[in-house]
């Protein structure tokens, strides 16, 4: 592996001469609509890409996760898993039309995360260029319904479902370069709506304002005490409400995350704000409820894993400063299934959720060596001792 | 008249899918095809259709052997950018340097015979923002794989793009469906079958495009397909559905701008073949008017309609392409 980690930094000009076809990939891709529960004609584009590449097998699951497999030289050796979330925050009918200049890459959906999904259509043809091959087989997979409501179900079941034992996962994602994410935070994301009736309000004196009570929710949530160790925090991400300025609200809701290094805090949490809302109902006797939209339990590798310590060898052969955060993406399936992983991200960017997200193309390049130096990584056995 | 051009010469993107069995025809045809993008300001655009033609169509399958992209002067970074992604990137007055400059899209399309070398040239527009290696091989296809066919336009379900998350599912072409459809139905009925006949993207034999006429500005698309009907008929003519093309909407004013360099195009070409006699002759300006200050003010747009000759009878060319001028001159009569 000492001898791979040498050989690295050579191998980034030699992914740089297949500029055009990545860029075509993730361009492809990215431009075709994927949102959650509609990934369809993307897993399509996916699976035509790496059929045209000659991968040996190409197939979905039975949650219709695409998935192309290049076989090792190894039968005996469990696969290793790349993924990429196919799913994108963009609308059905938004125009996807991206741009690109001489250094950057522009559109919506890029870096959440079309350049994950274009990178891993890419490696087969990479691997031809660079001569790789790996004992294991390789299991690039689009997972779908990853983000949002979608709750990851895609991985979930494709991890569920695998027939033999898993050697390891790379996770792919879009940005930041330099991110190795080897553990997870527990998390619950909720909704709270509320809505006022034309019917119930026949009977008061006073209308009650939607906008009105969830600003009660907010500022009791924001009361609630929470704990330095384990580390937890709530964010109030989404609020939306109202018809006109000059109109009482009759509906408003909002959407927050609970976040800890203990999903039994996380789930306290999430009972306190259970309460708040049912206090609020009855106190203004509006139709209020909470909803759990998804969640995800605190999974981590130690820092000390052969696989952390290699992955930051090979970031830093590369010239990258390694930068560990707790991940709430696909990464936390595969450490709940007691299966080693990382996530890694491919280049850095701006705007991640915005029209005009961005990304930079040359530090790509270097993404992609170390996705490769981390499966070669794991092919070596460094997930094979624990 | 029957519609037997339409059943028998139009095609789907589709058909061509394939790419394995165009490079073998290429190969076995012994032919070299050349790329086209003329260009002005498209920064934009201009990358993304160079980067998936070298990808799909080079890298990949070897059907183009060059990228070319004349530009008309822009004023951003579009040649710039052009080169760092590998095409070969000219300003069309460095083309031919000792003739009179023009500026316009015909004259970028005749200036790129004279500098590519391909036995095929397709020329893509470069403002193409859902541009696809189909829009390439889709022209291509009936090029390579049926001998009658010289030439290949193309057509779409044109959406137009009307807001950052808005988009009218079809559309577009207005101009030919009010300026040229009814052109055509009253002179030349025939070429109604062209679904598109003002699209920017067509492909052909360089034997076909060295021998017309090129009209510099937004006239070109229209005198082609005059041009090349009259000469070699209906049937060297082909036309192939690419789907979906995306593309800058434009007001109706530009429209209207478009539409009276077309008129005149299409009024010289009908007196030139001796099918209309004008007592006069037309006038060089497009007047529309603007409402400044609740006063009508004339906005003139003068265009003095420049055209190219056939390229094969400027001597430059024939000695670059060791074409035998007399022999050329004895075509030309006959």
């Amino acid at each position: 592996m000492n001898d791979f980690l040498e050989q690295l930094p050579g191998l980034v000009d030699q992914i740089r001469s297949l500029r055009e076809i990545i860029i075509t990939n993730i361009v492809l891709i990215g431009q075709t609509p994927a949102p959650t529960f509609r990934e369809k004609k993307r897993s399509k584009l996916f699976m035509e890409r790496l059929a045209e590449f000659q991968v040996d097998e190409i197939t979905t699951d039975g949650y219709r996760n695409p998935i192309g497999i290049i076989r090792g030289t190894d039968a005996s050796k469990p696969p290793i898993f790349v993924l990429a979330h196919m799913d994108t925050f963009c609308e059905k009918d938004q125009p996807l039309n991206y741009t690109i200049k001489a250094d950057t890459i522009t559109g919506a959906g890029l870096l959440d995360n079309s350049v994950g999904v274009g990178v891993i259509t890419s490696l087969p043809v990479i691997f031809k260029k660079l001569e790789i091959k790996f004992e294991s087989d390789i299991v690039l997979a689009g997972t779908i319904q990853s983000i949002g409501k979608g709750n990851l179900r895609g991985i979930r079941h494709l991890l569920k479902t695998w027939p033999t034992p898993i050697r390891g996962g790379v996770c792919v994602e879009g940005i930041e370069l330099g991110r190795l994410n080897y553990y997870s935070d527990g998390m619950i994301r909720g909704e709270i709506g509320c809505t006022i009736s034309d019917e119930s309000n026949r009977l008061r004196e006073y209308t009650p304002n939607a906008i009105i009570i969830i600003n009660e929710v907010i500022n009791e949530i924001l009361n609630l005490k929470l704990s330095q160790r384990p580390r937890s925090r709530i964010v109030i991400g989404r609020i939306n409400g109202g018809a006109n300025h000059g109109r009482l609200a009759p509906e408003a809701s909002m959407g927050f995350e609970i976040r800890s290094d203990s999903y039994k805090v996380v789930k306290d949490l999430f009972a306190e704000i259970r309460d708040i809302v049912e206090g609020i109902g009855h106190r203004y006797e509006a139709d209020i409820n909470l909803k759990t939209i998804s969640n995800l339990k605190a999974a981590r590798l130690k820092h000390n894993h052969p696989l952390v310590k290699q992955a930051a060898a090979v970031l830093n052969a590369l010239g990258i400063k390694p930068i560990t955060k707790p991940t709430e993406s696909a990464l936390s399936i595969f450490l709940s299934r007691k299966i080693p992983a990382v996530t890694l991200g491919v280049t850095r960017g701006e705007n991640r959720y915005q029209e005009n997200a961005t990304m930079e193309i040359e530090p790509m390049y270097r993404g992609i060596a170390q996705i490769i130096g981390v499966m070669k990584a794991i092919d070596s056995g460094v997930c094979d001792e624990q | 008249m029957s519609n037997n051009w339409l059943d028998k010469n139009t095609f789907h993107h589709s058909d061509f899918k394939d790419l394995n069995r165009l490079v073998e025809e290429k190969k076995k045809k012994d032919l070299k095809i050349s790329l086209c993008l003329p260009t002005l300001n498209e920064e934009k655009t201009i990358a993304k259709e160079i980067i998936i033609m070298k990808s799909e169509l080079m890298t990949r399958y070897a059907l183009l052997d060059e990228i070319v992209v004349v530009d008309s002067g822009s004023s951003d970074q579009t040649r710039q950018i052009a080169r760092s992604y590998g095409a070969d990137v000219y300003k069309a007055t460095d083309i031919l340097p000792q003739l009179e400059p023009f500026k316009g899209k015909g004259e970028n399309l005749w200036k790129a015979l004279y500098i590519t070398k391909g036995d095929i040239i397709i020329y893509l527009d470069a403002d193409i923002k859902n541009i696809h290696h189909r829009f390439a091989y889709g022209l291509l296809g009936p090029l390579l794989l049926y001998d009658n066919i010289k030439f290949v336009k193309a057509f779409y379900d044109r959406p137009i793009s009307i807001g950052r998350k808005k988009m009218r599912p079809t559309g577009g072409g207005r101009v030919t469906e009010l300026v040229i459809r009814p052109l055509f139905s009253l002179f030349f009925p025939e070429l109604t079958q062209l679904i598109q006949p003002l699209s920017g993207e067509y492909a052909g034999f360089r034997q076909v495009f060295e021998r017309i006429p090129f009209p510099i500005g937004y006239g070109v698309e229209t005198s082609m397909n005059m041009d090349i009907y009259e000469k070699w008929g209906l049937d060297v003519m082909a036309q192939v559905d690419l789907d979906r093309r995306i593309h800058r909407n434009q007001d109706t004013k530009a429209l209207g701008r478009m539409s009276f360099v077309i008129l005149k195009t299409f009024i010289n070409r009908k007196i030139r073949l001796g099918l209309i006699e004008l007592k006069d002759d037309l006038y060089d300006e497009m007047i529309q008017y603007n409402l400044v200050n609740d006063q009508y003010e004339p906005d003139i747009f003068k265009i003095e309609g420049h055209e190219r000759p056939p390229i094969i009878e400027i001597p430059d060319y024939c000695e670059k392409f060791k074409i035998d001028r007399p022999k050329i001159q004895k075509y030309r009569q006959a």
